[in-house]
């Protein structure tokens, strides 16, 4: 008997120990909770590759140090992998980023200041007309089967790819101005000349693009547009790829990984003339989720990872003494905002909006009282970890059209009530009510699943309850949402996200003309047209039209600020915040330049593996080699 | 030839079974909210016009039934139709399924050749210390949640680098020889294994000690003892060829099994099998492909059945006798 009490016991103990052990490995110490930790303030002195012509070759140099050859980067893609690997058809971003790999543009963007940056061309000359520019291309590129890289490419990938309307037609759409195409002409075998039939700002950066093959992608073409959707997919055999950027694709296995291997033929070089990329392989593992993301870094095999804003306090405590660094790449181009419908339409009849709810939000007033009642720093320190910037413009944050002038603002709770007292809302036990007696109260949707989203928005009620109001916070399925905001219109707020560009606010257009098809705030069929349109609304499509049209940065900013100017005043979405994005990196790597406008591995070819047998990380690796 | 008009009888009646599953699978994942052009909708820089072509693309202009009946008339013909992102249904199947099959076969092969001589073992030593003990361990394989196990198994991986964190082969898997292929996968494969193994050895070794005590219980093995009979030949030839049959059947099932039973391990452990493809597929509402899925699924079960009713009736003499 007091054997079996003794044996019980020391089980007990040892239990504890074991659980004692586990909890306080997990646990964070509190001290090492910083609160927006990385700042690479310092200035990136990133010099951004040079034409050089030797032997009759015009190489691009890069400007960087001189590293070593050899080595692989193991890098991740959240979801199932690439669906194609045809950079004409990719309609998602992993299936891009994949295709951005292995073809070059014309030009490609400087990722310090977001202006072009010569790739294929070795310069393009923008005429006195604003519509003619001509290319010179490189003398001496190579595809990777040795093949010349010729002005046939491009007009072939212009005419008879884009134009022709094969594959992906968003380059095509967005390019169709006054219902006019560009014309693309070959001048000689390295010149071409493109005119467009108005001046239109846009369209230089639409020179990224990637330039296909001509003699590999021409059969394809001939076959029509059927199997050209199916050319290029994931079942291509690797090695009859024809690509012209600095790696091609050496094995793709579904669901576990995109292997790509140097481009021997690739026309940049280093300062001692040897020829880039450093790298003799990119490894993209294919992971389903984040989770397994952050422990497949964690052991070792992958090199590169962005953190979630909880991660980041961790990484940052555990940085100084393992083998990464973390780098701050700048605010997340993405925006984030809470939308009130505008809608006063009827269809059959019937208000797409209940007609009470219309008259709030359709007032200013309530709409100025929402904006400063919402605590955005709140959020930034909850939601994002304190990584991320409160927001308060259309534009991001790293935008090059970000307007300054509009002033950031704290929670004023006084100020809100004084808005809505103005316009005849009043308190009575603590609930809000219209000037016409009724109730104050509406649903907030937001996508089901996306924790960040359904945090802010139990924030926003929260927020929205001390005005007095009932907010019904609804996070519902994705596409549930996405219909109701650009079909059937049955909404009343909403917190949802896109995508932008910090380069280009004309993709915004969809969003913000009157006939848009994502004017979500006040969205109207396509056979309402320019129905009902409000004054400011009529001042954003102003905007919108001119500044596409002005090719001068100056002149464009002016459209692209009075436009923010705009949103900041009238409140059709009041946006909520920008994440930081902070990544994680080994540092065996060299030559890393982080940007806010390319990100961390812009300069891929120039990237490489120091090799130094004290590199903390020589002794860890795999078994299995 | 009376067991080959048994199969014919049975495949025929599958025939009205198959139609039903795919009529009502098709109207669930058609009548979900979800739509497959969300995303695309909801993206600033693509035009309606494409939106539009898409939508002509995948059908979805069209009435239910006339979609229902384009995807019935080219399954006959035995074509799986494209998935969403114009990739041929069977190719993107025929990647994954052999590693899916590896998998499964693995698992069942183990539990399998472990699992039944445990149960004899513990059925025989009925109510000893073994046998109490064996009872602990299947309790706890029974009760820890597979997704939950692989996950501490995961973290086991991360913390002591002994095991790849996932995936099915390392990324210079190429360059290895051919032993060098065969360890890589198999060290990739021994967590999932593990997981897989410990949870349905657990049910399979129970289910074995059950029929064997029943057996054991009965009248014919009292009196084979009672005639004299050496322990070996009551428990192997009398008691084990009785206690045997409830297994087949169970073996049906764990044929079902082989291409979807391991979905949620394949999930955390980031296998390439075709657990992942399909919940993509689901989440995407990817129609053609999560039909052929679930109509997979639903000829595995069929046939998983078909075949431990005829390995019934090659092993008892008393279901011949009915037939």
């Amino acid at each position: 008997m007091i054997r079996q009490v003794i044996r019980g016991i020391f089980w007990v103990i040892l239990l504890i120990i074991v659980l004692k052990g586990c909890l306080r490995a997990d646990l964070p110490s509190v001290d090492n909770q910083v609160k927006n930790p990385i700042n690479n303030s310092k200035e990136i002195s990133y010099e951004i590759p040079i034409n050089k012509t030797i032997n009759g070759i015009d190489y691009l140099q890069s400007q960087s140090d001189i590293g070593n050859f050899g080595g692989e980067f193991v890098m991740s893609t959240i979801g199932e992998g690439p669906k194609t690997f045809n950079p004409f058809n990719s309609k998602d971003n992993t299936s891009s980023q994949m295709a951005g790999i292995m073809y070059d543009g014309l030009l490609a963007t400087n990722p310090l200041n977001g202006q072009p940056m010569p790739k294929l061309a070795k310069f393009i000359q923008s005429m006195p007309d604003k519509t003619t520019y001509i290319v010179k291309l490189r003398n001496g590129l190579k595809w990777s089967d040795g093949k010349p890289i010729t002005a046939d490419d491009v007009v072939f990938t212009w005419n008879d790819i884009i134009f022709a309307g094969m594959g992906d037609t968003s380059t095509r759409d967005s390019l169709v101005i006054e219902g006019k195409l560009p014309i693309v002409e070959k001048i000689d075998n390295h010149t071409i000349k493109f005119v467009t039939p108005k001046p239109y700002a846009p369209f230089l950066m639409m020179l990224s693009t990637p330039i296909a093959p001509k003699h590999y992608f021409l059969p394809a073409v001939k076959k029509g547009n059927e199997f050209f959707d199916s050319f290029l997919s994931t079942n291509t055999k690797p090695e009859n790829i024809v690509t012209s950027g600095a790696f091609k694709l050496k094995e793709y296995v579904p669901a576990q990984r995109v292997v790509f291997e140097k481009n021997p033929n690739y026309y940049e070089i280093n300062k001692k003339g040897e020829k880039l990329p450093y790298l003799d392989k990119i490894i993209y593992m294919i992971v389903g989720d984040i989770n397994n993301q952050v422990l497949k870094f964690e052991g070792k095999e992958i090199d590169y990872i962005s953190l979630q804003g909880s991660k980041v306090a961790r990484y940052k405590s555990l940085e100084p003494h393992s083998d990464f660094k973390l780098y701050n790449l700048g605010p997340d181009s993405g925006t984030m905002y809470m939308s009130v419908n505008l809608n006063n339409r009827k269809k059959d009849g019937k208000f797409y909006v209940d007609p009470i709810k219309q008259k709030w939000f359709q007032d200013l007033n309530f709409r100025k009282a929402i904006d400063s009642a919402i605590d955005r720093k709140n959020m930034v320190l909850n939601i994002a970890n304190g990584i991320g910037e409160p927001l308060y413009t259309p534009e991001s944050l790293n935008s090059i059209f970000l307007n300054k002038n509009l002033k950031p603002y704290n929670k004023d709770i006084k100020k809100s009530k004084e808005y809505l007292k103005s316009s005849g809302f009043y308190l009575k036990d603590g609930k809000l009510y219209d000037k016409n007696g009724n109730r104050v109260e509406f649903n907030l949707y937001t996508n089901a699943g996306n924790t960040e989203r359904e945090a802010i928005g139990v924030m926003v009620k929260q927020d929205l309850e001390d005005l007095g109001m009932k907010v019904n916070f609804k996070p519902i399925e994705f596409n549930s949402l996405v219909n109701k905001l650009v079909s059937t219109f049955d909404w009343d707020m909403v917190i949802m996200g896109l995508t932008g560009s910090p380069l280009e606010p004309n993709g915004g257009k969809n969003v913000w003309l009157s006939d848009g098809r994502l004017h979500m705030f006040n969205m109207r069929t396509p056979k309402e047209g320019k129905i009902g349109i409000l004054p400011w609304e009529k001042e954003l499509d102003e905007m919108f039209t001119k500044g596409a049209l002005e090719t001068k940065f100056e002149n464009r900013k002016k459209y692209y600020d009075k436009y923010q100017e705009i949103v900041y005043n009238q409140k059709p979405m009041i946006y909520i915040y920008s994440p930081t994005i902070i990544v994680a990196i080994r540092d065996k790597f060299k030559n890393i330049f982080p940007t806010s406008l390319g990100g961390l591995t812009h300069n891929i070819e120039e990237i490489y593996i120091q090799k130094d047998t004290e590199t903390k990380n020589t002794k860890v690796q795999k078994e299995w080699k | 030839m009376e067991i080959i008009k048994y199969i014919i009888k049975r495949i025929i009646q599958t025939i009205p079974l198959l139609i039903l599953v795919s009529l009502i699978s098709f109207f669930i994942i058609r009548l979900s909210p979800v739509d497959p052009l969300a995303e695309l909708k909801l993206n600033p820089s693509v035009s309606p016009e494409t939106v539009e072509k898409e939508r002509s693309r995948l059908g979805l202009d069209k009435p239910i039934i006339v979609q229902y009946g384009k995807w019935a008339f080219s399954f006959i013909k035995g074509d799986l139709g494209v998935t969403s992102t114009g990739e041929r249904v069977s190719q993107k199947l025929k990647e994954r399924i052999p590693n899916t099959l590896l998998l499964t076969s693995l698992v069942i092969f183990l539990t399998w050749i472990v699992g039944i001589p445990l149960g004899i073992l513990s059925a025989v030593k009925w109510k000893t210390s073994f046998d109490r003990i064996l009872t602990i361990l299947t309790s706890i394989g029974m009760a820890i949640p597979s997704f939950f196990f692989a996950v501490l198994l995961l973290l086991f991986a991360v913390k002591t680098g002994w095991f790849p964190i996932g995936g099915l082969t390392s990324p210079n898997y190429q360059e290895l020889s051919f032993w060098g292929k065969f360890f890589d996968m198999l060290h990739h494969l021994v967590l999932p294994v593990t997981v897989l193994f410990t949870i349905s050895l657990a049910g399979l070794q129970r289910q074995m000690r059950g029929n064997m005590l029943d057996v054991l219980d009965s009248d014919y093995i009292k009196f084979a003892r009672a005639k004299g009979l050496g322990e070996n030949v009551v428990i192997f030839k009398h008691a084990l060829r009785n206690a045997l049959n409830p297994m087949i059947t169970l073996l049906g099932f764990e044929f079902a099994g082989l291409l979807s039973g391991a979905a949620l391990t394949e999930y955390v452990f980031q296998y390439p099998g075709l657990g992942r493809l399909i919940l993509e597929a689901v989440m995407k509402s990817d129609i053609n492909l999560v039909m052929a899925s679930l109509m997979m699924g639903a000829v595995m079960l069929i046939l998983g059945n078909l075949i431990a009713d005829i390995l019934l009736i090659i092993t008892d003499p008393r279901i011949r006798g009915a037939q």
